[in-house]
This record gives C-alpha cells, structure tokens and sequence, in this order.
C-alpha cells in the first residue's frame, strides 16, 4: 500500500490506499503500545469527585472514574442514574460545581467543548446529532474540522492549499467509511438513511476527530442482535486495532460483560462498584440496584 | 429634580401602551415560539381603522370601539391561518421572513387605507385637557390611555389564571408536545394567541394614534416595544409590563436630558442603543428564562 | 447512486470527487456563461447595462447574507445598513482623503466588517433570535449616525462618489466599462463564496446551523464562527454597497431602510437558501421586480386614482411581500429547489425518484 505523507502535491493523480493504513499513520503517531495487564495501565483520563446539581436535582455525588490506556470502561446503572451527565460533564458540555478532571495529567476541567474535543476526548451521542444537512461523507469530513490546516482566507482562495488538503481529508473520510462499512450509503443526507446508520455515521464521525479516549453513549440502544453484533465488533475494532480506549455507557449487559474490561456501577449519582466484570457480576450492591437475582 | 419626576410620571403614562405593546409581543412568542415583527403594523392598521369609524363615518366611540377589535381579531385569525400554519414545520427562519413581510405587507396597507396621508383624529375621542397634581400636567389622554392598558392587562391575566382556555394556553407555553399529548388543540391555542395578540395591538394602535396622529409613523413605536420585550425577557409577561414602563420613563428622560445634547431625531435610536447594553450586560433579559439544553 | 452526477461519470481520484464542475460539458457551459455575461452590454442599451449592474452589485451582498443566514443559519435585518456602511466608506474617503477608489473599495469591505461583529459579538454568544435584535438596533443606530454626523458624511444630504480611475486605459466614466468591472469583481466574488461553501469553514458554518450543540462537542468553536460568518458576510455587503453607489454616483441614507433589509432575507429566500445559486436568484428576482414596478405602477396609478406617490410606495411593499410569503408557504426552498427538481427529473426520465 502506498505511503501517504502531506507532500500530496507529487502524487496528485495516484490512488490512496484504501483500508485502515491511513487512519492508523494519523493515530498511531501520537500513541505508545499499552500494558497487557488491565489494572497496571496508565491512566488517561482521571474524573474525581464530580459534583452536579440541577436546583436541587443532585444528578452526580462524589463520582470518580479513571480510564486507563487501552481498555474499554462500560458504566452501566439504571435510568437517571447519571451516566448521561456524567459524560456530559467530561466532554465540557455541563460545568461540574465540584470536582477536577484531569486528561494525561493536564487539568481540564473548566476548558469549553471544542477545546476538549481537539485535545482528543470525543464522543458520540444517545439521540443521535448528526448535521441533517449533509450527506455522510460531509459529516465525516466536518468532523475532521481541528485537524484541517488551512485558515479561511486560504479555503476562499483554494488553490492550491486547500485543494491538496480536501483531497487529503476526504481520503481519511474514506477510510473511516470503509472501516465502518459506510460505502453504500456515503453520498445519501443523513436524514434519509436508518435509525442503525445514523449511530454508524455518529462513530465514524467521533472516530474523524483522531480520539485519543472515545465515549460512547449507547451506541447500541435499539438495534436487534445482527446490528449489536456488528457495533460490538466496530467497537472492538477500534479499541484492539487503532488502540484507542473506549467508555461505553450501555443497557445491554450481554455486550457489557463481553467486551468491557472495567465497569463502573452508577446508581441516582453515586458510583456504587467499579471494578472487572467478573466481580461486578457477584456484588450485592449491584445485583439490589441493577441487575436483579438469576 | 422636577423636572425629573415630571419625566418619570409621563414616562410612566406612555409606558402603560408600550407595556402593552410588549405584552402583545410576548403572548405569540411565548405560545409560537416565533417572534411576531408584524404586529409593529398591526398597530397602524388599528389607527387607521379606528380613524375611518369616527372621522369619515362618524360612528360613536363604543362602536368605532368594537369594530376596531372585532377587525384586530379578524386579522389575527387571517394572518395566523393563512401564513403562519402552513409553516407550522418548517426552521424558524421561515416564520420569521414570512412576519417580516406581514410587517411591511401591513404597511403597504395602511398606506393604501389612509391614501399615504398623516391623519389627525380631529377632536380626539379621548377627552383633551390636563390634570394639575402639584406641578405636574397630566394630560388626560396619557391618563386614560394607561388606565385602557392596565385593564387590558389584567383582564389577559384573568384570562390565563382563572379560565380552562387560559390553562390551556399555559400548558401550550411550556411544550407543544406535551399538549398536544394532554388534548388541547395546539393549532386553536396559536389562533387564540394571534387573536389576542392583534386585538392589544389594535387597541394600542387607537391609543396611539390618538397621541401622536394616524400615521406611517407609528411601527416606531411598535420595534421600541422590542426593545421592552428584549429588557423584560422574551418569555415573561412581567418583565413585558416592567420593561415596558421602563422604556416609557426612558424615553420621556431622553427627551428631557439626552434629547438636548446629541444631534437629530434621538428618540427612535436611545431605545435600540438600551437594546444593545442589555444584550451585552444581561442578555437574557430581567426575568427571561435560561434553557438548558439536554444532548 | 448520485443522481447529481451525470449517467456514467465515476471518481477515481479525490480530487474528482469533490469538483463542482465534474464534466467537461459543464465546465464549457461555464465559460460559454461567462463569456455571454461579459459580451452581454454590447447587445443591449443603457437601460440593460443599468439593470445588469445593479444585478451583480446586490448579488454581492445577496451572497454576504447567503453566508450569514443560509449557510450559519443567523438572522440579520441589518444587511442594508452595513451595505450604506460600505457606500459611505468610500464617500468618506474619498471626500475627506482623497483616496482612489482602488484603495477605498477593500476598505468598503473591511469597515462594515468590523463594524458589524462589534454589534454581533454580544448576539453572537447565545443562540436563537439575537442576532436579528441586534441587527435590527445596528440599522438604527447605523442610520442614526451617518444622517446626523454632518460634518463627516453630510447628514441626509447625501454624498457624491467618484468612479474609480482608469485601469489600463480603460475608463470607467462610461457605464459598459463599469459594468464590465463590476462583473469582473462579481465573479470575484461569487468564486470566493463557492469555495467558501466546500472548505473547512463553510462546513463550520452549516454544522452550526444544523446542529450547534452537536458542533460544539465535536471541535467547532461556535461564537467565533458565528462571529466569522457575519463578518463575513458584511464584507461582502460593504463591497456591494461601495459598487452600486459608485454606479449612482451619489449616495444618500435615505436609500437603505429597513424595508430593504427585510427584501434583501425575502428574496434569499425565494432565490433558496443554502446555496450560491439561490443567492444569484434572488437579487436577479430583486432587480426584475423592481425594473417591473417603476413600470407597471403607472397603471396602478390611473386604477386607483388619485395621488400618485403612494401608489408606488404601496407597490412594492405590497406585491414583494405577497411574493414573497406566497413563496415560503409554498416552496419554502426557493427557485434553487425548484431548479434543482427540473434537473432531477430530466435525469432521472422517464422514472419517477
């Protein structure tokens, strides 16, 4: 496969490599290998003591999560529970009255959304906010917006900077389509196509973004089996092949107990257990609230 | 000092229609969610109906009175089943070109109605005149003019409080879709809104013409109610009444102090450049509500 | 399947995929547009180059507010008063300084600029209705300003402008000379704004309008691309402004009410929103209407009898707005759509979809 550098300007005519060598090259460079061992791993992401309360709706007491490198964290709990919110709060979207969040050890915790999201925590939403508008290339490729290297007086004039960056930009949108098998529906307006794809189409645009921690807010939530088994195997893709860890927050305990390494067990706010899925499985505390006997 | 106070008290007068004006802005944004440009119109519609009852048919107050309202709340109903629920749908941009144009369509009209003359009520069906209270002259028009507006106001907020269509209508301000869900008709709760909506403006519009002449002139007051509207709060009936008598006492101080210092016509721009220091200071107004948003 | 391509035209490289003018039949019909447009004076009189150059004057400013209001989804009532803005600009200068119209033109674009982001930024911070409230206050102050700073602009007396110097001999004192710059800037223009629409920060912009939240959490910082846009789009109207009172020779407040710029939203949107076509629509339906007007409303005249200046003033006030709201209730996405549907189904014949 070829070798793509940002000198495109040699290789103007010549065919890009299809497949995930692309989206790896963008990745890879900015990530070490991760310790086989679950609980030896660096940590990534440190939430601690996160407090919220809307009026006198306490939403999170006391939270603490930790991601490491590498793994993929489900946080399970009932409906209200907080993990909505609590991702919410991580992404820069609500302001946190108590607590510090701290991403490789830099403090980012009353940074605003978009310079959370350039700094590499992205996420993907429980009622899908795609840009209607577009179609499903578009979207990838707005996606990619902190990455793109032009300014705006340079995109108005376009030749020739901005001409190679398009070109450039939209082979790793195509990459990403490839990797979530998108290509049939790549030039469709996102509001035509299904409820499955448009979760598909949020991924691949979560995924543009160069994540370096991905969130995701039920990415399988009213999907039948054949499409949790696909977003199961994306998932699993995305943490084993392009190393990025993964935060799930999902009903489904089947998945859950498959594919996470770590769960964290919320409850009206409160973290209640954290730990594999093992002894998630057998604690009281998390049977009462959650998971019932049997 | 006096001349102060004097200010403040004619301030607090002509506050009373802009309160209403503002009020009438409010009704419709509140239940539509859109922001009705077009009822600073409606008002000269209002004057020049009210002005060919009584001079160009002599018809008795009471009666120029009712058909005025009567042809408020024929044009609400036109304006509401005609433009605006075929757009029910759409972005809030359409609504919002589509008030624009009523606006200046309604100009258009009276221009057409009133044959592009200013016209003056004659012997103005308030009672001329002025009330001596220490050294204050209170005209009488301003006077009965703010009593007309009080009791318009508090009759709307009867009607929200005690009535089942004001309920209604309350639940309709808080989500479309859960009152569609609770049985009320939604699509009847937006008539009764622009209905109302155009009958204030209608009676505000008499007023007001009565004060200043029947005239094109007259839409300034209605975009200075916006400016009311934007310092009350876009969705509270009270900071509508308080901002609008706010805007009244400002006007009446800028004629009195600023009016003297700068240049040219200053009582249309005073209130646009209030607009703007709300929008920097407290741009959500004195009693407006801050939504959040849930992802 | 793209139906937007022509049968048979497949990418195979990037920069294919993302052409406007992907077959070489279109991109002859662009040249072939071109070069009718600039051979176009030499066919008709006076009164043709007139309504020529006004058409591509207000599409310049037809496509700042595209960029404002159809791709950023922010609603400004204040476009013509940056437009005089943009004419004073140039009267200013080039009464109290002396300046060459070369110079004074990107300064036309520039000032508006400025001065409309120092009136959006506190709009600009929250999202809904604002910037329409703070637009709409900007015309009156803007108005206010210019008619009762009388030592600087002349109040409402007006201005007279120059235009510009000769170029390479050529002399713009003649109208057919000036439409042809005018078209040249036009195109300028226009190709600006496309490639705006497909770059980063167009995307920017339509990502806000479709979804704000969703843009702010995926890395798009939305005030300063509201700002931007604006901006922006006040640019291009100062440029309009600056060239069509160049054309006239003389600027005057008075020209730029709120009527106008509640046209200049009306005819966006019966030109379409959301696409440089729309924009070049709409101010060509602008400008016909109004040629149309100055000539039917004698006739309405001699119908309603009587005095004659209201009639015209009601005219236009009247049938645009009826033209307008008759649009959105019935093809709310304006003469691109409907364009857009003629060519769909000519592909797509004899199939329905």
């Amino acid at each position: 496969m070829a070798e793509i550098t940002r000198d495109i300007t040699k290789k103007r005519e010549q065919r890009y490599s299809y497949g995930l060598m692309l989206l790896r090259e963008c990745i890879e460079k900015k990530r070490p290998l991760t310790n086989p061992n679950v609980k030896e791993r660096k940590v990534l992401l440190r939430a601690e003591n996160i407090s919220i309360a809307f009026g006198k709706l306490q939403a999170l007491n006391n939270v603490m999560v930790e991601v490491k490198e590498g793994e993929i964290l489900a946080i399970i709990g009932p409906n209200g529970a907080g993990k909505t919110c609590l991702l919410n709060v991580i992404s820069g979207f609500y302001r946190a009255q108590q607590g510090d969040i701290y991403m490789e050890e830099k403090r980012i915790t009353h940074y605003s959304s978009h310079k959370i999201a350039e700094l590499g925590l992205c996420r993907t939403f429980q009622n899908i906010a795609l840009y209607t508008g577009l179609s499903v290339t578009d979207n990838i490729i707005a996606g990619r917006h902190p990455h793109i290297g032009y300014n705006f007086v340079a995109g108005m004039i376009y030749f020739p900077w901005a001409n190679e960056e398009e070109a450039y930009q939209r082979a790793i949108a195509e990459d990403i389509i490839d990797f979530l098998e998108l290509e049939h529906v790549r030039g469709s307006v996102v509001g035509m196509l299904a409820y499955g794809l448009r979760k598909r189409v949020e991924l691949g645009r979560a995924l543009a973004l160069e994540p370096k921690i991905l969130l995701l807010d039920e990415p399988m939530a009213g999907m039948n089996l054949d499409e949790k088994e696909d977003m199961a195997r994306f998932i699993i893709d995305i943490n084993e092949f392009l190393k990025i860890p993964i935060v799930l927050i999902e009903h489904d305990m089947g998945v859950v107990m498959d594919i996470a390494d770590r769960i964290v067990v919320l409850d009206f706010g409160n973290m209640i257990a954290e730990g594999v899925p093992e002894e998630i499985k057998s604690n009281p505390k998390v049977i009462a609230a959650y998971l019932g006997a049997g | 000092m006096e001349e102060t106070v004097k200010s403040i008290v004619l301030g607090l007068c002509s506050g009373g229609i802009y309160a209403l004006l503002a009020v009438s802005y409010v009704v419709i944004y509140k239940s539509t969610r859109v922001f009705p440009f077009s009822q600073a119109a409606v008002l000269i519609i209002g004057a020049y109906i009210m002005w060919y009852c009584l001079i160009a048919w002599h018809l008795p107050i009471w009666l120029g009175f009712i058909i005025t309202c009567a042809g408020g709340a024929i044009l609400g109903m036109f304006i509401e089943r005609a433009f605006m629920r075929p757009l029910v749908g759409q972005p809030i941009l359409a609504p919002i070109v589509v008030t624009l144009c009523l606006m200046l369509f309604l100009r258009g009209l009276g221009i057409l109605m009133g044959k592009g003359d200013i016209q003056g009520f004659g012997e103005s069906f308030l009672p001329v005149g002025a009330w001596k209270i220490g050294f204050i002259h209170l005209p009488k028009i301003q006077v009965y003019g703010f009593i007309l507006c009080a009791i318009l106001i508090a009759a709307l907020m009867l009607f929200y409080e005690k009535t089942r269509t004001g309920l209604g209508m309350r639940v309709v301000h808080e989500d479309h879709v859960v009152a569609q869900n609770l049985g009320i008709n939604v699509k009847r709760i937006f008539q009764y809104s622009w209905i109302i909506s155009c009958i204030i403006a209608v009676v505000a519009g008499m007023l007001l013409g009565n004060i200043q002449g029947v005239g094109l002139a007259l839409d300034a007051n209605g975009l200075i109610a916006i400016a009311a509207v934007l310092f009350g709060g876009l969705e509270s009936f009270a900071g509508a009444i308080i901002a609008g008598l706010a805007i009244g006492i400002l006007q009446m101080l800028t004629i009195t102090y600023i009016a003297p210092l700068l240049p040219g016509e200053t009582t249309m721009m005073i209130p646009f450049v209030f607009l703007l220091l709300i929008l920097f200071i407290k741009p959500y107004g004195l009693f407006g509500l801050v939504r959040i948003e849930r992802l | 399947m793209n139906i937007n391509r022509p049968c048979g035209t497949f990418d195979r490289t990037y920069f294919q995929a993302k052409e406007i003018y992907r077959t070489p039949l279109r991109k002859t019909l662009l040249v072939l547009l071109i070069i009718g447009m600039y051979l176009l004076p030499f066919l008709t009189g006076d009164y043709g180059i007139s309504i020529l150059t006004l058409i591509c004057a207000f599409t310049i400013g037809m496509l700042g507010l595209q960029i404002i209001t159809g791709y950023c989804g922010q609603i400004s009532i204040g476009h013509a008063a940056f437009m005089g803005v943009g004419m004073y600009t140039v009267g200013i200068l080039q009464r109290h300084f002396g300046l060459s119209f070369w110079v004074c033109l990107p300064l036309a674009g520039l000032v508006p600029m400025f001065i409309g982001m120092l009136f959006g930024v506190p709009a600009l911070r929250m999202k809904g209705l604002y910037l329409a409230f703070a637009t709409l206050a900007a015309h009156f102050v803007i108005v206010y300003v210019i008619s009762n700073w009388r030592s600087v602009t002349n109040g409402t007396d007006g201005m007279w402008m120059k235009r510009p110097g000769s170029l390479l001999g050529i002399d713009f004192v003649k109208d057919r000379n000036y439409y042809l710059l005018v078209l040249t800037i036009t195109i300028i223009m226009t190709y600006l704004a496309t490639n705006l629409a497909r770059t980063k920060l167009g995307r920017s912009f339509v990502a806000v309008r479709d979804n704000d939240i969703a843009a702010e959490v995926m890395g798009i910082n939305i005030a300063y691309t509201k700002i931007l846009a604006f901006g922006i789009g006040c640019f291009f109207a100062g440029i309009s402004g600056a060239l069509g009172g160049a054309y006239y020779e003389y600027v005057n407040i008075e020209w730029f009410g709120l009527d106008d710029s509640i046209w200049y939203l009306g005819f966006l949107v019966v030109g379409g929103f959301g696409s440089i076509f729309g924009a070049i629509a709409g101010a060509t339906v602008w400008k016909v209407m109004d040629e149309f007007s100055t000539l039917v409303t004698p006739l309405a005249e001699t119908f309603l009898g009587g005095a004659s200046f209201y009639a015209s003033a009601a005219f236009s006030l009247v049938i645009y707005s009826l033209i307008i709201i008759v649009f959105l209730v019935f093809e709310p996405r304006g003469i691109a759509h409907r364009w857009e549907m003629i060519k769909r189904s000519y592909r797509l014949h004899p199939f329905p979809y």
